[in-house]
């Protein structure tokens, strides 16, 4: 399935007890660009990308995938939209009582998406591309944290999604993860995939790793604003 | 006036609680079960892994106390009934009080409460601090349906836990508290099954399966909603396990009584007394 628009359409949605993320939003998100979601802190971010990942529901409004309105959807008619989806969580998320290797594994063999073989060459060439094979076959608990962030973001890729979701990806890596992690996106793009990322980020020397557009989310609207890359000023 | 109408807006409020918590409890069972239905990814290989890990936590690791809690209760119930029946004359009926005190009355709900306090609390802190630590969320990201993935394993070992920890513990409570109490009493092997063997009746099935299945069927699913309930903070773990432990023993003594009390009616009717 190939993801080609995603739209909001009078989305809202509020957490309980809070002043609205997104209030009636009106909008058609740029396809096959790098958007940098930017917002002041606690205006959203997050909860914004996690509806785009289908992991949040809009109170009202309807957020199409390919014009179809995800939000009506059960689990299982929206599996296929989100086999094509990663996400990585600004904290946690790992499955605490699997290896990080068992973590990588586990969606490419729960969906049957290559032969276990395939799977286990795929997850390997990753932890070796990262330098994080020494900690294969340990728990998250037991790592440190950079490598739980870095295992965090490479399960995101691991699938090799269309739309690729990063919720503040550089905070608690390295400098050569994170060089490492840009070369990687940047390599799968050309490959055909991750055509579509949305990254929520405070970190400006980060993003001007990438050509990016940006988004703002201010007082629960989207607003697109283009950058021209000859005209971007870069702070490095 | 006034008093009277706050009772009643209390009550009101208690039972509505209640019955929206015993709604949203069965619909976790009813999704949980549709989901692991329709789970097509889902191969049998990962059910069985759960499975497995579920029924060796909660059966296997059970057995060396169950064993001691069936060994004690049985020995305790002989030596009792023994030496209240021989005064009466009536040593004969000791396996009719002993099926009924072991095998349909103390069996079942000591199983639980022992299940309750080691995999109950167990089940509600791991998925608790699962909920906390946000691997629900990442399960959901990953297209892995939480409630196929987490909860129908679970319920499913538990069930099957318990079933098996209620054998064992009524095999070992009058066998093996027989055995014990060989030092105490003269009474002969074949007298003691003979008396065994007349007492059970096909009731007695009926009861094994109803009591201890629902019994496991219910720990394990409270303990997964409550587990389920934690919103963000790892804080709120502890106060759930809690809950899951109060909510399950209230729902399996209450099943209990229910169970023994529509089998005593059911009893007296077919002999004619109500």
């Amino acid at each position: 399935m190939k993801i080609e628009s995603l739209k909001f359409e009078g989305v809202t949605f509020t957490h309980e007890g809070q002043d609205p993320i997104v209030q009636n939003v009106e909008f058609d998100f740029p396809m096959n660009e790098i958007l940098w979601v930017k917002a002041e802190e606690g205006a959203g971010k997050s909860s914004l990308l996690q509806i785009l990942a289908g992991l949040q529901i809009p109170q009202s409004g309807k957020y199409l995938i390919n014009g179809e309105n995800v939000c009506d959807m059960s689990f299982e008619e929206f599996l296929p939209y989100r086999l094509q989806i990663g996400y990585s969580f600004d904290y946690g998320g790992l499955i605490n009582n699997r290896s990080l290797f068992d973590n990588l594994m586990l969606p490419l063999l729960y969906h049957k998406v290559v032969s276990p073989e395939e799977a286990k060459a795929r997850v390997e060439g990753l932890l070796k591309e990262f330098g994080a094979e020494k900690f294969a076959h340990d728990r998250p608990a037991h790592v440190p944290g950079r490598i739980r962030k870095l295992t965090c973001l490479l399960r995101a890729l691991v699938m090799r999604p269309q739309i690729l979701l990063l919720d503040d990806p550089s905070v608690g890596l390295g400098q050569d993860s994170i060089y490492a992690f840009v070369d990687h996106v940047h390599r799968l793009r050309k490959e055909g995939h991750c055509k579509h990322v949305f990254i929520s980020s405070y970190d400006e020397k980060f993003m001007n790793l990438f050509e990016y557009q940006i988004i703002h989310l201010d007082e629960g609207q989207l607003y697109f604003q283009a950058v021209d890359p000859e005209k971007r000023v870069v702070h490095l | 006036m006034t008093s009277l109408l706050a009772q009643i807006d209390s009550l009101g409020r208690f039972v509505t609680k209640n019955v929206e918590y015993t709604v949203r409890v069965f619909l976790m069972v009813y999704l949980s079960l549709r989901a692991a239905i329709l789970d097509k990814a889902q191969g049998f290989r990962q059910i069985v892994g759960v499975l497995s890990s579920q029924i060796y936590f909660t059966g296997w690791q059970a057995l060396p106390l169950i064993s001691v809690l069936a060994l004690g209760v049985g020995s305790v119930m002989i030596l009792q009934s023994l030496s209240n029946l021989t005064l009466l004359g009536g040593t004969q009926m000791i396996g009719s009080f002993l099926i009924v005190m072991i095998l349909r009355e103390a069996g079942p709900l000591l199983v639980a409460l022992v299940v309750i306090a080691r995999s109950g609390t167990a089940v509600a802190s791991e998925i608790g601090n699962m909920r906390a630590n946000r691997e629900i969320e990442a399960l959901e990201s990953m297209g892995i349906n939480p409630l196929s993935f987490i909860v129908f394993p679970r319920v499913v070992g538990g069930v099957l836990s318990v079933l098996g920890l209620a054998f064992y513990f009524n095999a070992i409570a009058l066998i093996g508290g027989f055995l014990v109490t060989r030092f105490f009493q003269d009474m002969s092997l074949t007298f003691y099954t003979d008396s065994l063997m007349k007492a059970f009746a096909k009731e007695d099935v009926l009861i094994f399966f109803l009591k201890n299945g629902f019994s496991g069927m219910i720990i394990f699913v409270v303990s997964c909603y409550q587990g389920l309930s934690v919103k963000r903070s790892p804080h709120e773990v502890p106060q759930v396990t809690t809950q899951a432990v109060v909510n399950s023993i209230i729902f399996v003594v209450i099943f209990n009584l229910m169970v023994s009390a529509l089998f005593y009616l059911n009893q007296l009717r077919s002999l004619g007394v109500v």
